[in-house]
């Protein structure tokens, strides 16, 4: 057990300085939210707008699936053989990196 | 009751939650700035950087829980704190024209006298600022930087990441001159780490004006029971 003599007197607060401390407070969380929540609905909106607008270009487009692009099936047909050979596999496939490592 | 020894009355200047509050950061911030610098500089192999990385996150956490408790239950202390780290007067002017003396005591070895300190110094007042916003900076971008990647936007990461480095830095080396300059004041560090309490007289030099103004004597009743409790255990 700690001996000594003098201590340091009790901290008082005005009920002023309490409300003003929670006022203080209480704003800083409020605008930190506010700005937080404010940001994800922002990119929420552009991920609706994009989704949209992908859909809409697909109800335009006279080709809708894309093993029957054009310009896809020339590219098989005059460059990479046939889908999975050889060659489509080393250039489209994709590969896996372990990210499980934080550092 | 008054207790004396050869240093004569003594008086607490840390109580006991301060001095756990303050392992709590030794354990938390100080295995963290350490771990914080290693991946910043990506230095040695990946798993040692991959442990560091765990490393930093243990000691986040217990740097959270340590503030998040002391706030709750030292508000009082936080409080007493922040006046009096954003309470400057002409003494502070005085203090930080001359370093408090210790550039003299420590290149030429002289005293010089100077302005009468509260319970912290000048120095020690502009070190609890950075430590006080840098440090609420440091908790906040780092536990974004933790948990809301995938779904916060990339702009509002990116100035948590930047944030979060530069103050991590900035506050990283203040770390080193703060362990420096408390194992060079030792009857500060006695007080830390022991058992709270400083001479009466060593106060008095170091800070006048805390113990003119802000101690007083511990009453009878608490000094007796005190005795009671020490006697009994």
């Amino acid at each position: 057990m700690a001996r000594y003599d003098y201590v340091e007197k009790a901290v008082t607060v005005s009920r002023r300085e309490f409300l003003g401390i929670m006022g203080v407070a209480g704003a800083v969380l409020w605008t930190g939210a506010y700005a937080a929540t404010d940001l994800v609905q922002d990119r929420s909106k552009y991920i609706k707008m994009r989704a949209q607008g992908i859909y809409k270009d697909d109800v335009k487009a006279k080709v809708r699936q894309s093993h029957n692009n054009p310009g896809l099936q020339q590219m098989y047909s005059k460059f990479a053989g046939k889908p999975l050979s050889h060659l489509s596999e080393e250039l489209f496939h994709t590969r896996y990196i372990d990210r499980t490592k934080l550092g | 009751m008054g207790h004396h020894d050869a240093q004569g009355p003594r008086v607490l200047k840390h109580p006991h939650r301060s001095r756990l509050f303050h392992w709590g950061l030794i354990l938390g911030f100080m295995p963290a700035a350490i771990t914080g610098f290693i991946l910043w500089l990506k230095t040695g192999s990946e798993d040692f950087v991959n442990i560091s990385m765990k490393i930093h996150i243990v000691g986040a956490v217990i740097l959270t829980i340590s503030a998040l408790l002391y706030t709750f239950f030292s508000l009082d202390r936080i409080i007493a704190f922040i006046r009096l780290i954003f309470n400057w007067d002409d003494r502070d002017v005085g203090w930080m024209l001359v370093g408090g003396g210790y550039p003299q005591k420590m290149l030429l070895g002289k005293e010089i006298t100077v302005p009468p300190m509260d319970k912290m110094n000048s120095g020690q007042k502009i070190f609890g600022i950075c430590l006080l916003l840098g440090g609420i900076l440091l908790i906040v971008t780092g536990w974004l930087l933790y948990a809301f990647i995938p779904v916060a936007p990339k702009v509002f990461i990116y100035w948590a990441d930047k944030i979060h480095l530069v103050f991590g830095i900035f506050l990283g080396l203040f770390m080193f001159v703060h362990i420096f300059l408390g194992i060079y004041n030792w009857g500060e560090f006695k007080a830390m780490f022991g058992d709270g309490t400083q001479p009466l007289s060593e106060a008095q030099h170091h800070n006048p004006v805390w113990v003119e103004k802000k101690i007083e004597p511990v009453k009878n009743e608490t000094a007796d029971k005190t005795n009671v409790v020490s006697h009994g255990s």
